[in-house]
Formats: C-alpha cells, sequence, structure tokens
C-alpha cells in the first residue's frame, strides 16, 4: 500500500463523507414483508426428483461419441452469434472448432 | 465386488459396460439401460437448471455431451442435488473441446453464484438509523466492520460474462457484445429476487475486501489502489439499499 | 439472527397424526405463488425433503406460508433405504433438522438405493430381495425412524429389472418389511402397475400380498410406454403424464379394501398449468368421497 493511499484513504474525514454520502443516497425504506414477494419471478427448480429421466431405453443405450469423435462435437448455441475480435468473421466461434485429426 | 459395485460402476462407466449375470430378463441390458439414461439424463436436466445460459451458449447436444463427460468424472456425492455443479466451472476451464469459448466457464461462476445467492440463508439489513450511529466515531471508521449477506458474491472476469448474460435476459444485444472485454459484476439476493449487476474494477475489489473480513478503511484502501477515484459513497448506498449489510460493528467479532 | 433458524423448531405449530384422506399435489415451484391463496381443491402438498435442504430464500419462505393452509408431506428421495453400505447419518440429520423445523404430517422413503460409497446416482434403483437384503432394508428403517422419533411410510418401487438371486417377490418383501419394522405403506399405484407389466406379475395377485391395511398415503401418477428389445412392454415412471385409465381403475379397487387414504397426484416432468393437476385431484377426491368412512 503506498503512502499516498494510505493518507487518502485513512482520513477518519475521509471515511465520514463517504458514510455520509451513501446514507444520504439511500432512499428507498427496507422492504415490508408484503413487498418480499413483489416482483419474484424466476423460480428456480428443485433439482431432487424421483421420477424416470427424459427419454427411455433408446438414449441410455446409443453410445455417446468417443474421444475420436470428441473434436467433431462443436457448440451450437447462442455463442455462433456471440461477436469475436479475434475470429475473422467477427461472428462465432466455430471457426476454432475444425476438427483436428 | 458386490451387486451394487458392480452396477454402479456399469451405470458409470464410458464404454457403457453391462453387469451381466444378475438379472432374468431375456433382453437386461436395454433395460438397464434405462436406469443409466435415468441417473444422466436427471443429472444433466439438474446441471441444465442450474445454468441455464452455458447450456443456451452451447446449445443442447454439446450440453449434454459436456455434462455426461463431468458427471462420469465428478459424479454428485451429495443427495442435495441443488449444490451439484460446484465443479462445473473449473471442469469447464479445462475441457478442450470448450475452449474456443473463454468466456464459458466464468458463465459458469455467474449462474452458480445465482444459484448460491438464490437459496442462501436469510438475513434482514442492518437499517439506516444502525449505521448512522457510526457516524458519532470518525476515528474508528476505519476499523468499522460490515459483515455481508452469505448470498452476495463477487466476480471479475477476464470476459464480458455480465453483458453475454444480459443479453441471453432479453437485455442488449447478443452479436453486439465484445466476449473479450472484461467485466466486473455482483450477484445478491433483496428479499426474494436474485439481481446481478456490473460493477467497476474498483467497486468489485471493495466489496470483495468487505466479505474477505477487511474493515472499511482498508476496503476503501483496496479500491482506490485500483482507481484512485473511487467513491465510496454510491458503493455503500448500493449495499445499504440492497440490504446487504447484515451486520455492522467496530471490531470483527462484534 | 435468520429469520428461519433452522434449529428452532416450530413449538407453536401443533404435531398432526398423519395425513388428512384427501387429495394431494407434489408441490412445485411454479405453483408457489398461486397456491399461497389456499385452494379449497387441496387437503396436503408433497416436497421433496432434499430440496429443501438450503439455508433460506424463496423455497423456505413459500413453504411457510403454505403450511398455514394445507397438511404437509416430506418425502425423502435420497436417503438409499436399501444401499449395501451403512446410511449417510450426516443426511439423516439434515432430514431431521427438516422435519424440526416443519413438523410435518408424515414422512416417506423409498424402498431402493441410490448411492454407492461418496456417489449419489440420483435415481432410485433396484434391490435384490433376500434375506440379507431384507435384514439390512429393516436396520435401516430402524435407524431413521429411532433418529427422527417417529413412523415413516416406505414407498413401493417401480423397476425394470429383477435379480436373479431374489428369493422373496416384491410385495412379500414389502409385507416383511412393514411387519418387523412397524412403517406404513406409501402405496404408489403407478409403480404397481409399471412394475407388474414389466415383469409380467399379476397385479390383482401383487395387491393381495401386500398389507395394504397399513397404507398411509397413495401415490397417483402418468407414466410413459416403450419396449424392451425382445418387443416386450417396458412402462417408464416418467411423472410426466396425466394419470391413465388403468391407474384410475386400480385406484377405486385398492379404495375398497384401504378406504378412504390421502391421495397425492404426482407430476414431476411436463408440468402443466394448476389448473389440469387440481383437476386431477378433485377426481381423486370425488372417489375418496365415494368411499366414506373407513372400515
Amino acid at each position: 500500500m503506498s503512502n499516498k493511499l494510505n493518507t487518502l484513504s485513512l482520513s477518519a474525514t475521509a471515511l465520514t463523507l463517504a458514510l455520509t454520502s451513501a446514507l444520504s443516497l439511500v432512499t428507498l425504506p427496507a422492504h415490508a414483508a408484503d413487498d418480499m414477494e413483489k416482483c419474484f419471478g424466476v423460480a428456480m427448480k428443485g433439482k431432487n426428483d424421483c421420477a424416470a429421466g427424459a427419454g427411455t431405453t433408446c438414449a441410455g443405450t446409443s453410445k455417446v461419441n468417443d474421444q475420436a469423435n470428441v473434436f467433431k462435437l462443436v457448440p451450437k448455441g447462442t455463442c455462433e452469434k456471440t461477436a469475436s475480435s479475434t475470429s475473422p468473421t467477427g461472428y462465432g466461434q466455430l471457426m476454432a472448432f475444425k476438427p483436428k485429426m | 465386488m458386490s451387486t451394487q459395485q458392480r452396477f454402479t460402476q456399469a451405470l458409470l462407466s464410458a464404454e457403457q459396460t453391462f453387469p451381466a449375470g444378475l438379472f432374468c430378463h431375456p433382453d437386461a441390458e436395454s433395460r438397464f439401460a434405462v436406469y443409466r439414461n435415468n441417473v444422466f439424463s436427471s443429472l444433466t436436466s439438474a446441471l441444465a437448471d442450474s445454468y441455464p445460459v452455458v447450456a443456451q451458449l452451447v446449445g443442447a447436444e454439446f450440453f449434454a455431451f459436456m455434462a455426461r463427460v463431468f458427471i462420469q468424472t465428478f459424479p454428485p456425492c451429495s443427495p442435495v442435488l441443488v449444490n451439484y455443479g460446484n465443479a462445473f466451472a473449473d471442469f469447464i476451464d479445462t475441457f478442450s473441446p470448450a475452449a474456443s469459448l473463454p468466456y464459458l466457464a466464468d458463465m459458469a461462476r455467474l449462474e452458480r453464484l445465482r444459484v448460491e445467492a438464490y437459496h442462501a440463508a436469510d438475513f434482514p439489513g442492518v437499517g439506516f438509523e444502525a449505521l448512522s450511529r457510526f457516524l458519532e466515531y470518525p476515528e474508528q471508521l476505519h476499523s468499522l466492520h460490515l459483515k455481508l449477506h452469505p448470498g452476495t458474491g463477487v466476480l471479475c472476469s477476464s470476459r464480458a460474462v455480465f453483458s453475454l448474460w444480459a443479453a441471453h435476459q432479453g437485455q442488449g444485444e447478443l452479436a453486439e457484445v465484445d466476449p473479450n472485454h472484461a467485466e466486473h459484476l455482483l450477484v445478491l439476493r433483496d428479499a426474494l429476487n436474485v439481481e446481478v449487476l456490473l460493477l467497476s474494477k474498483a467497486c468489485a475489489l471493495f466489496i470483495q475486501a468487505l466479505q474477505g473480513g477487511a474493515g472499511f478503511g482498508d476496503a476503501v484502501c483496496a479500491a482506490l489502489e485500483e482507481d484512485n477515484a473511487f467513491d465510496a459513497g454510491p458503493a455503500l448506498a448500493l449495499l445499504i439499499q440492497k440490504n446487504l449489510i447484515i451486520h455492522a460493528g467496530l471490531s470483527e467479532a462484534s | 439472527m435468520s429469520q428461519y433458524d433452522i434449529n428452532t423448531p416450530r413449538s407453536t405449530r401443533a404435531v398432526t397424526h398423519g395425513l388428512p384422506a384427501r387429495a394431494g399435489l407434489g408441490l412445485k415451484p411454479d405453483y408457489f405463488q398461486p397456491l399461497a391463496k389456499g385452494c379449497d381443491d387441496l387437503g396436503f402438498i408433497e416436497i421433496h425433503a432434499e430440496n429443501y435442504m438450503v439455508a433460506g430464500g424463496p423455497f423456505h419462505y413459500y413453504l411457510e406460508r403454505l403450511c398455514e393452509h394445507y397438511a404437509l408431506s416430506i418425502h425423502g428421495v435420497g436417503m438409499s433405504i436399501g444401499a449395501e453400505g451403512a446410511l449417510d447419518t450426516e443426511h439423516l440429520q439434515r432430514l431431521n433438522v427438516l422435519l424440526a423445523r416443519y413438523q410435518p404430517a408424515s414422512f416417506s422413503e423409498h424402498l431402493a438405493w441410490s448411492t454407492h460409497g461418496p456417489c449419489f446416482l440420483n435415481d432410485l434403483l433396484p434391490l435384490q430381495y433376500d434375506q440379507q437384503t431384507l435384514n439390512r432394508v429393516c436396520e435401516h428403517i430402524d435407524q431413521v425412524q429411532n433418529t427422527l422419533g417417529r413412523r415413516m411410510l416406505l414407498e413401493n418401487p417401480a423397476t425394470y429389472l429383477q435379480f436373479n438371486a431374489s428369493t422373496f417377490d416384491e410385495p412379500t418383501f414389502i409385507r416383511e418389511v412393514v411387519r418387523r419394522t412397524g412403517c406404513g405403506m406409501l402405496l404408489d399405484v403407478c409403480n404397481v402397475y409399471v412394475s407388474c407389466i414389466n415383469h409380467q406379475w399379476s397385479t390383482q395377485e401383487y395387491l393381495q400380498a401386500l398389507p395394504l391395511h397399513e397404507t398411509a398415503e397413495i401415490h397417483l401418477a402418468g407414466f410413459s410406454e416403450a419396449f424392451d428389445r425382445n418387443g416386450q412392454r417396458l412402462l417408464i415412471d416418467s411423472h410426466s403424464a396425466p394419470v391413465a385409465a388403468a391407474i384410475w381403475s386400480l385406484y377405486q379397487q385398492i379404495l375398497e379394501h384401504t378406504g378412504p387414504v390421502a391421495t397425492l397426484i404426482e407430476r414431476d416432468n411436463e408440468l402443466p398449468g394448476l389448473a389440469v393437476l387440481l383437476a386431477e385431484a378433485r377426481r381423486a377426491q370425488a372417489y375418496l368421497d365415494n368411499h366414506g368412512v373407513q372400515p
């Protein structure tokens, strides 16, 4: 820690000013109990279930891509729309996913 | 080897082995596959629920593949699945097929903070008056300790994870985000609602210092080292307004 | 201090004895807000214990409020009663804390295993029904009942495989467990049907072998349908469809033997709007009403 910063931050006046300004900026009262759920919208799911998973026998028997095929599988979600300053097209990450075989 | 040990190994094996000889069906293998599917499908759904933007960024097929490797490598070690995936971000860092998405692991870190904030313990914020009374002790403000709500998380990323995340919530255009721009963010729960806010790096360091047990003076100091124009007033106001300060005292223990 | 201090049991809430013989619904976060207003169609709600083993937030906030309107059933999905190894005492303690906090009218778990060593597999896996397993399951149920200080209900499983080395049939095994431990039975009608079709057992013989008079709760659910590679019908306990016609008719038949028993509409996947599930709950309630007073 530099001496300059010590002087700046350790000054009681500076800290008092910061707390005073913080308190002056706080205008809203704390939540009333009735306000608790006012904007509760996104419900996260419970992760524990007692049902069988989606899909049936087929999903459990089909062999997944083995190591040799790993590099054939590329992200195909919204990442393709993500601008990238390093990508020559300015779009997408798929260029980097050319099979290395 | 015991029956359940054989069963478990076959369920999780990457080669999808089958514990032959245990069962009395002409086609026990396809029936066994129902259990294997249940294990992977249910755990993949649990991960997808916790990491919805990660899943959208890579697409369902890639996510299922990445989840399968993760589940085989790090199966859950507790029946409380809400905590499953704590190691997912670190796993993504080492998962070479995802290497071209350098922001993916930090996106997983952001989404993990959201899950933790959602289920964190409930504490009321200390009120305006309680904090005002510390103005009577200006000489001791340096060692004012502010304990933050357990649902509070700070993430400093070298990628634009806040903007990427916001674009998936309908805020901003995904195609306009430069993912290589560093961003710092705060995840919090105010009442029942989890929020994600963009922070300056100095503000992120200030909050991180408070979380680490630093006094008010040292926390301000940490932020000033990053940015000598840092103003602690608005940063502190944010913490008060969002009810994130759950205890204030002039020593760490109090 | 947390407003939901998990170490403080709700001393103000009266301890109830068993679920009301009415229709109930599995609670999902999607239904938190509509159900928090109260709903005459439901006598109870059921939660999966593990989902509420979190410190605070919306799950506890809403469950606290819902408990003011409905009786509560806590249904465990992770105790692994049938595991070869010892029970997870840490998990049992978490369960104890949850039960102390909410004082549910009922606690139930499954006749299955889901952990091996440190690994939790998140599926209800099948047991080899032999003497050794019987002893172990009974010891584990004794341990659970002693720790929790209450009777638990044991749910019959839906299975896709039978073990060569089994020496009991499933209902006889369950009857023995109930007799030796004094636990009650959570009769999942869908599981009875799914297992009987999958193993070509007679549902009538299966039900006759069960101690139906110990039924303290009934589950009704939908299943999905597949075939194994031999072309044999294979039903999957998916909880993703409306209660099937075959399940409704089996349910009415069971009520003849049990009298009215708390009945849960169980839906975990492909969740429809609440109104759809409440209509199923009303249908179950109509059958319960038809069976009047317990014989």
